[in-house]
């Protein structure tokens, strides 16, 4: 390993060529879609007030009415009166809101989040400890957002946009859901929790992200296209209002309203889908190039068709699946709302077409590249400690290929190639491809996909389908899933193993298993547990050294002995999950009451059959809850060494590790440097003092390196977390399990997180992912460091994570995929989860980083997710250029 | 008409909180760039008899309800043009 502390880059392997190395050829996109892309790189997120202004309004009016129809009135409201808006070369239509990058806020889940901050609600929100992840949260400053106000816009969040003419009224619509909103509603419940000040202080500590209950009450899940694309929105309609008769009357009522309500939210999906046709054709009348007005007139009809009926063909299939895809994403702030294995549920209509010869693999292409761009317009509204702190500004679209199909073959198929092609020719961070990698899968499907992640997009994501089917029938064999089932399952966000169903398309009389999602979300439950930060007050007796506030009561521990270590990590771990869990199940059941989901709920199985939505368990798999970890090696690295240097060689006292920790070992920290990775801090002028400590705890075993010293550690916290979260009962009384990602959490949670026993600096950036070596940790080898992370099992877990930083040079042509194809199987072969790539030289980040106006569309991988680059935060941004860059494999 | 602007008009196509094109012309224009001779208005609130300004940017709707001058209510029912404009 050789750390060059002038450019601040830790390799492995051989130093690399002077010069940076370009990331592998790639193809270009079509004419249209680069167009479109272009018109993206150039648009910046905007708010706007329409769908907000008439779902509240349309709410005020409805008081006293039944809160599921209320609901669904709103929601109504909200899509018929949406200015429709097509742009020019368009091949699918529609957005959120009308602006290509448009959002909105929800202010009936959260109103506090966006009100000015002089505003009255928002200091209160504050004084709660609510917005304590936004304080530490940086935003991307380039790319399309709006990071400060300018003319006549004014920034939120760092990322939003909204024009001043617009910004009085989102105050005072927000002001009608004071004490109302969900988020209002829970807290005033979740206060009842015995115990609840220090849930609160635990959110001042930021040892916990954010409420997920309500920020992002839907999504890290799977959606489920079936019923539209079989019955069309009429075919829907006609089927509630039969089953709307034959339960009128009769015991469990919410049937009728579910059924009611669902009816009267596609009667407003139905007229948003009409008047973009009535728009298309307005465009088509001031058009005057022929092949434009041609293609407006064919889009107007496609619209008015799949406006009532079920898709005659690929075309209009993609696009009902496009358009209920935003529908979902306009009922809930929503992140991580995965399409799912797409070219699997769309294969039946497209193989018709080839046959037909209605279409060609080059005009597939194209739609699938539009479709790229689509995925990639989406925003979602919320705060910046969500938004950048969490998301980095992403949406987290997981498309899946690959797998198995319903009776255990290979169910990868040539649209899958289309789609792999067209991530490789229209690179956009949106939606993300994840191969879900089976034995069966055939070689060439295999080798485009190494093709795909080669270029440096950051996907496919490769992801083992035999321990996600583990992992699914040891967590729902008790809500009825079996093997064919399992196999059904695919990504729910950017890693978020998600339950899935076999539903049966039947087209020109033959069936075709198709499948989709058949579970709520993933996104609640306990939302990020900091385990670095977690240890430090364990070290410090309860204390936050950092605020000097209390969090947790005295364990009363002298910590003699590295059993009592542990023993007072997991007690004060225990603890948090403990409130977490009770206060996250009140936040959501006011979400089940007060704004339950309805597009969701008709979309996904079993609702409709049963009358009942998502929030009363109308899902066919309901034990979706998890708690998420984040900064595992941090912690390992850390127990390891404080085991090694104060309690098997005694080197040090723990006391002298507390002075050295509250020093920062000698260095400044983080936010004075202004630099978040480990590499590029500043020593201060005691630093002498502090040199023998810190280079004997970054000398101390570390994870990542086939020792079994630290991956003894590794190994025991993962089973006693694994096992643990079973303990904790969701809001559908379901046992609870663990998830461990990262995201873009590492971040924040490690800007406030004092120097750790591992010689991690006070403010720097934690590892990523849950497997990932730290940054310049892993000195042997890709081997080692997957012998690793597999030293325990992962299907015990929601997901794991592994990223790896590889240089383009090393799987240069067909040869370096052949090998980077083996590297991969490797790792999945010992029971790997996850493991994703960026192939890129990180001379280039570290000069993006200084000139990003030069690097616009420069894509990288974070951590289950792609991101342009100019659009992450330093804290981010420091972390992947410091991770470790292999040279060679 | 001088006093409208292209985020007034049938023809713009809002790209951003920033900028859009002219449904006509295909030229990129600002949402505040001075109407042109081939601008129509689109149907705002404040274009509409039953909007009543109140303060700046605020207003009601029959008297009644919330509402803002530069709402588009292109979908809206109740829209009525204002004559004077």
């Amino acid at each position: 390993m050789k750390s060059d502390q002038h450019s601040a880059i830790n390799y492995y392997g051989h130093e690399p060529e002077p010069g940076i190395s370009p990331r592998e050829n790639k193809r270009q996109p079509t004419p249209r879609a680069n167009a479109a892309r272009e018109l993206y790189f150039e648009a910046k997120s905007s708010v706007s007030m329409e769908f907000p202004y008439w779902y509240t309004r349309r709410w005020e009016t409805l008081e006293g009415e039944i809160p599921i129809i209320r609901r669904a009135e709103a929601l109504k409201s909200g899509f018929e009166h949406l200015t429709p808006v097509i742009y020019p070369g368009e091949l699918l239509a529609m957005g959120k809101a009308p602006f290509l990058r448009g959002s909105f806020p929800m202010p009936w889940l959260s109103e506090a989040f966006f009100m000015a901050s002089e505003d009255k609600m928002y200091k209160e929100a504050q004084e709660s400890g609510k917005l304590t992840a936004d304080t530490f949260t940086t935003m991307g400053k380039g790319g399309g957002n709006v990071t400060r106000s300018i003319g006549k816009v004014i920034s939120i969040a760092g990322k939003f946009g909204v024009r001043v003419e617009e910004m009085p009224v989102m105050l005072e619509v927000a002001r009608k859901w004071k004490d109302r909103s969900v988020d209002d509603v829970g807290h005033k419940y979740e206060q009842l929790v015995p115990g609840y000040p220090e849930k609160e202080a635990i959110m001042r500590s930021v040892i916990c992200m954010f409420d997920s209950g309500y920020t992002l009450p839907q999504g890290r899940e799977v959606m489920n296209y079936y019923y539209p694309l079989q019955f069309g929105i009429d075919g829907i309609i006609a089927n509630c209002k039969e089953s709307l008769a034959d339960v009128a009357g009769y015991p469990e009522m919410d049937r009728l309203y579910f059924y009611k309500a669902v009816i009267v939210m596609l009667e407003g999906i139905k007229s948003w889908i009409q008047n973009h046709a009535e728009e298309a054709r307005f465009m088509a009348s001031v058009e005057k190039e022929e092949q434009q007005k041609a293609e407006y007139l064919e889009m107007a009809d496609r619209l008015e068709w799949i406006s009532g009926k079920p898709p005659r063909n690929f075309h209009e299939a993609l696009q009902v699946l496009w358009i209920f895809h935003v529908a979902v994403l306009n009922e809930d702030a929503i992140s991580g709302l995965s399409p799912g294995r797409v070219g699997q549920v769309l294969f039946p209509f497209w193989q018709r077409d080839m046959k037909k010869g209605v279409i060609d693999r080059e005009r597939t292409i194209e739609l699938l590249e539009c479709m790229r761009i689509k995925f990639t317009e989406i925003d979602c509204f919320a705060s910046m400690g969500v938004v950048g702190g969490v998301l980095s500004g992403n949406t987290f679209n997981n498309l899946c290929l690959g797998g198995l199909t319903k009776d255990g073959a290979s169910a990868a198929n040539e649209l899958e190639m289309l789609i792999l092609e067209a991530g490789i020719s229209c690179d956009t961070p949106q939606p993300t491809l994840s191969v879900l990698y089976d034995e069966k899968l055939p070689e060439e499907f295999l080798m485009k996909g190494v093709e795909c992640t080669k270029i440096g997009t950051g996907y496919p994501a490769w992801v083992n389908n035999q321990v996600a089917m583990e992992f699914l029938l040891r967590n729902y064999a008790h809500e009825g899933m079996d093997l064919e089932e399992a196999r059904a399952w695919a990504i729910g966000g950017c890693l978020e193993t998600s339950p899935g169903s076999w539903m049966p398309l039947e087209l020109d009389g033959e069936i075709h298993w198709i499948p989709g999602g058949s579970a709520p979300a993933t996104s609640v439950g306990v939302h990020f547990l900091s385990l670095p930060k977690i240890l430090e007050v364990a070290l410090f007796d309860g204390m936050d050294m950092r605020t000097g506030e209390r969090i947790f009561p005295s364990h009363g521990l002298k910590l003699e002995t590295y059993e009592d270590l542990w023993q007072a990590f997991r007690d004060y771990f225990s603890r948090a999950c403990h409130v977490l869990t009770l206060t996250n199940n009140i936040q959501h059941d006011a979400w089940r009451k007060i704004s339950p989901s309805l597009v969701n709920s008709m979309l996904k199985p079993d609702c409709l059959a049963n009358g009942r939505d998502i929030g009363q368990k109308g899902c066919r798999y309901n034990s979706t809850f998890n708690i998420e970890s984040c900064g595992t090696a941090n912690l390992v690295n850390s127990l390891a060494a404080m085991k090694r240097n104060i309690y098997n060689e005694k080197r040090y006292t723990l006391a002298e590790y507390r002075d050295a920790i509250l020093a920062n070992f000698g260095y400044k920290t983080a936010r004075e440097t202004g630099s978040y990775s480990l590499i590029d801090q500043v020593p201060k002028e005691d630093h002498d003092r502090w040199k023998k400590i810190h280079r004997e705890s970054l000398a101390a075993p570390k994870f990542g390196n086939d020792d079994p010293y630290v991956d003894a550690i590794m190994k025991e916290w993962e089973e006693w977390f694994c096992e643990m979260t079973h303990n904790y009962r969701s809001l559908y009384d379901q046992p609870m399990y663990a998830c461990q990602i990262s995201v873009s959490t590492h971040g924040p949670m490690g800007a406030v997180t004092l120097a750790s026993p591992d010689g991690r600096l006070c403010g720097t950036t934690f590892s990523d992912g849950s497997v990932s070596a730290y940054p310049g940790t892993d000195l042997h080898g890709p081997y080692a460091l997957f012998n690793s992370a597999t030293c325990w099992n992962h299907s015990l877990s929601q997901n794991s994570q592994l990223n790896m930083k590889i240089h383009p040079s090393v799987v240069k042509g067909r040869e370096g995929s052949r090998k980077f194809l083996e590297l991969i199987r490797a790792y999945l072969r010992k029971g790997g989860f996850h493991v994703q790539f960026n192939i890129v030289d990180s001379r280039m980040l570290k000069q993006a980083q200084a000139e990003p106006e030069k690097y616009r569309s420069l894509l990288v991988r974070v951590a289950g997710f792609t991101q342009y680059w100019v659009e992450l935060g330093k804290q981010i941004q420091d972390e992947v250029i410091a991770r470790t860059e292999y040279e060679e494999l | 008409m001088a006093d409208f602007k292209c985020s007034d008009c049938r023809f713009y196509l809002p790209v951003d909180v920033f900028s859009g094109f002219c449904k006509l012309s295909k030229e990129k224009i600002t949402p505040d760039t001075p109407f042109c001779c081939k601008a129509e208005k689109i149907p705002k609130c404040r274009f509409c008899t039953n909007y009543t300004a109140e303060k700046e940017f605020l207003g009601k709707c029959m008297g009644a309800t919330l509402a803002y001058p530069d709402m588009i209510a292109v979908k809206c029912a109740d829209f009525q043009w204002y004559r004077k404009n």
